[in-house]
């Protein structure tokens, strides 16, 4: 490439890039590598508030299988390349397909698609990073499986390896997605391939149904880091229930908030609910029902209260909606169901069943992604607002009425002062909660860009100190996050990249992760 | 039970992760959106061809970007053809 704007890693000069990206096509084949700008365009495709060039990568490669890529590792660590994995790159809104710095070499492991196995009895299976939910929900059907999933809502396109390694949640009994994968294989940046817990045996046919091995349980570590590429994921399958029932329950007023996660907590805690509860404001059903902004806003600034409340009447839409389900057999739901509909009818709120829903693309959605099925009903959001930026906010909350509506205003509070909506959601974990919060804004308008940033910077800080953490976060705020969580975790990570990835080789900078 | 893929690679188009053809991309992830009120309907407004395989590859607004590890130069060739065609691309 001759241009003299072309991106490089930084610290590589152009001639050895030159020689790295030569040694690399021999690997992989010239095919599979790219380096010109304008087939780079789909990795520098990021909804966030900042300059796309921050996160310009310098080259794209496209290994096939593991020994290519500890090949891969070898030129790296020659050259000092820094690369940066994705398995199906579409952690939109968190950074994409786009290295967290500007000039990282982008390993794309979609084309690793495989669904190794699937063991129908214990309700297993394992995967190779490019494998999508889609795929994989393909394949059960096919085989006629009667074995269910859980996926985020951007189902259709993402995958379970990369959700996993971000530490994704998804909406069956099985969503908390970390908790429910087993084992891993990994390409350490030395070339070495470490198979977590019973994998590390020769021979072993446990790998995938006992998690935790002999001695300290490694599989965290490759989780929302940058110590390995992951290169194979067990996870758990659920057994299709003979009998499920889900269901959303409307909510009136915003205070409501308080009461509905007082009164679901104990029925999540004790497995009554099983699977994690979302409650979503009006404004992350509005745009997913679809409702128009522009009938409900004119001018600049974020809705009003009032504007809330038409939307609310005049679309059927509560201010929270709460979504869970029931699984198991007819006799157990008929059982739990009379619970359900007392905590209801205690709390004022209103039941909306599968048969009422139809019709309902907001329910519809929902319903489909508390089974697994993957669709892309979410992307509803981006309508909203319109101009394509996104970035999610998604401190974690207690699961406590009292302090859900303390996030909630202090969240909505700053975003109004920024001119932005509440677009907001939690999801219960058993005792916790994600607060998940879309900040939307018109990425084509550069005053809007410029407040998402110090809106996000300030709500960051806000929640710091009032000690609420990130559960993720976008990679433009990487390092601001990772300082929220203090020196001596800092320290230990940074030994741990010492130890592992002496060149920091591997996706520098990632969760504030660096040499 | 254990169904290792490599018996069935070849036999699903889409479990072995490649397309079968423009029509499958269209069902499995294009349909998603543009057929589900979530993006605009692209069938009957005659997209050029080109066009269509700039905003798959680019990326518009909220719609993601789409790399050629996910669908192929030859694949996206296909779904943009049919779509710049009005073909019918979905059970009506
Ligand atoms: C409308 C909308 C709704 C969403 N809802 C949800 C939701 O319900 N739940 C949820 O969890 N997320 C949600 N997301 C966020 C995101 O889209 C998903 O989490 C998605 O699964 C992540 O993308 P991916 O699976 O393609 O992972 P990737 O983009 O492939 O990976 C994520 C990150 O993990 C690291 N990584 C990936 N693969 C590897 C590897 N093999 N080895 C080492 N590191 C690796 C990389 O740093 C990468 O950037 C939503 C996004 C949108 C736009």
């Amino acid at each position: 490439m001759s241009s003299k704007n072309r991106t490089l890693p930084k610290g590589v000069t152009a001639g050895d890039f030159d020689k790295a990206m030569r040694e690399i096509r021999a690997i992989v084949g010239a095919e599979y590598v790219l380096v010109d700008e304008e087939p780079l365009a789909p990795y520098n495709k990021i909804m966030m508030p900042v300059a796309d060039a921050q996160h310009a990568p310098s080259a794209a490669v496209m290994p096939d299988g593991v020994e290519q890529i500890r090949k891969i590792m070898k030129v790296a660590n020659k050259y000092r390349l820094p690369v940066y994995p994705v398995s199906t790159g579409k952690n939109i809104g968190y950074g994409s397909a786009a290295p967290v710095e500007r000039g990282q070499i982008v390993m794309d492991l979609r084309r690793m698609n495989r669904i190794i196995e699937v063991d129908a009895d214990l309700c297993t299976a394992l995967v190779e990073p490019g494998v999508t939910y889609q795929q994989l929900y393909d394949y059960l059907q096919e085989h006629n499986l009667p074995l269910w999933f859980s996926c985020p809502a951007p189902s259709a396109i993402a995958g379970p390896v990369g959700n996993m390694v971000d530490r994704g949640v998804g909406y069956t009994p099985y969503g908390e997605h970390f908790m429910f994968s087993c084992g891993m294989e990994v390409v350490l940046a030395n070339g070495d391939v470490l198979r977590t817990g019973m994998g590390a045996m020769e021979n072993s046919n446990t790998w995938q149904v006992f998690k935790w091995g002999y001695g300290p349980t490694l599989d965290g570590i490759f989780t929302q880091s940058n110590y390995g590429i992951v290169t194979k994921m067990g996870m758990w399958l659920m057994p299709a229930p003979p009998d499920f029932r889900p269901f959303c329950i409307q909510y009136p007023n915003e205070t409501d908030i308080t009461k509905i996660v007082d009164a679901l907590r104990p029925l999540r805690i004790a497995m009554v609910i099983p699977n994690a509860v979302v409650i979503a404001h009006t404004l992350w059903e509005a745009p997913c029902t679809p409702v128009k902004r522009t009938d409900y806003v004119t001018g600049p600034g974020a809705i009003s209260d009032e504007a809330v409340l038409k939307i609310q009447a005049d679309h059927g839409i509560g201010a929270w909606n709460v979504y869970a389900g029931l699984y198991g057999t007819k006799e157990t739901n008929d059982a739990n169901w009379k619970i359900i509909e007392a905590v209801a009818a205690a709390t004022g709120g209103k039941i909306i069943t599968q048969e009422q829903s139809r019709g309902s693309q907001a329910l519809q959605y929902r319903f489909d992604l508390m089974k697994g099925k993957p669709n892309l009903g979410e992307f509803g959001l981006y309508n909203w607002r319109g101009g394509g930026g996104s970035i999610w906010f998604a401190p974690v909350s207690q699961a406590k009425g009292s302090e859900t509506l303390k996030q909630m205003k202090m969240a909505k509070d700053i975003l109004g002062k920024y001119g932005f909506d509440y677009v907001g959601e939690f999801i219960v974990g058993w005792r916790d909660m994600h607060h998940v919060i879309d900040l939307l804004y018109d990425r084509s308008d550069e005053t809007q860009k410029k407040n998402a940033y110090a809106c996000y910077d300030e709500l960051l800080h806000a929640f710091a100190k009032e000690g609420y953490g990130m559960y993720r976060a976008n990679t433009a705020f990487a390092e601001k996050v990772a300082a929220t969580y203090g020196p001596v975790k800092r320290d230990v990570e940074k030994r741990l990249k010492k130890a592992l990835d002496p060149n920091n080789i591997i996706a520098p900078g990632r969760c504030g992760i660096s040499l | 039970m254990i169904i290792a893929a490599g018996a069935m690679l070849g036999g699903a188009g889409a479990g072995a992760g490649q397309w079968r053809d423009g029509v499958q991309v269209y069902e499995k992830v294009c349909s998603h959106c543009h057929e589900a009120n979530v993006g605009p309907v692209l069938k009957g407004r005659q997209l050029p061809v080109a066009y269509i395989e700039r905003v798959v590859r680019h990326g518009n607004r909220a719609m993601p970007s789409f790399r050629p590890s996910e669908i192929d130069d030859a694949a996206l060739a296909d779904v943009a053809r049919l779509i710049g065609a009005g073909a019918p691309l979905v059970k009506e």
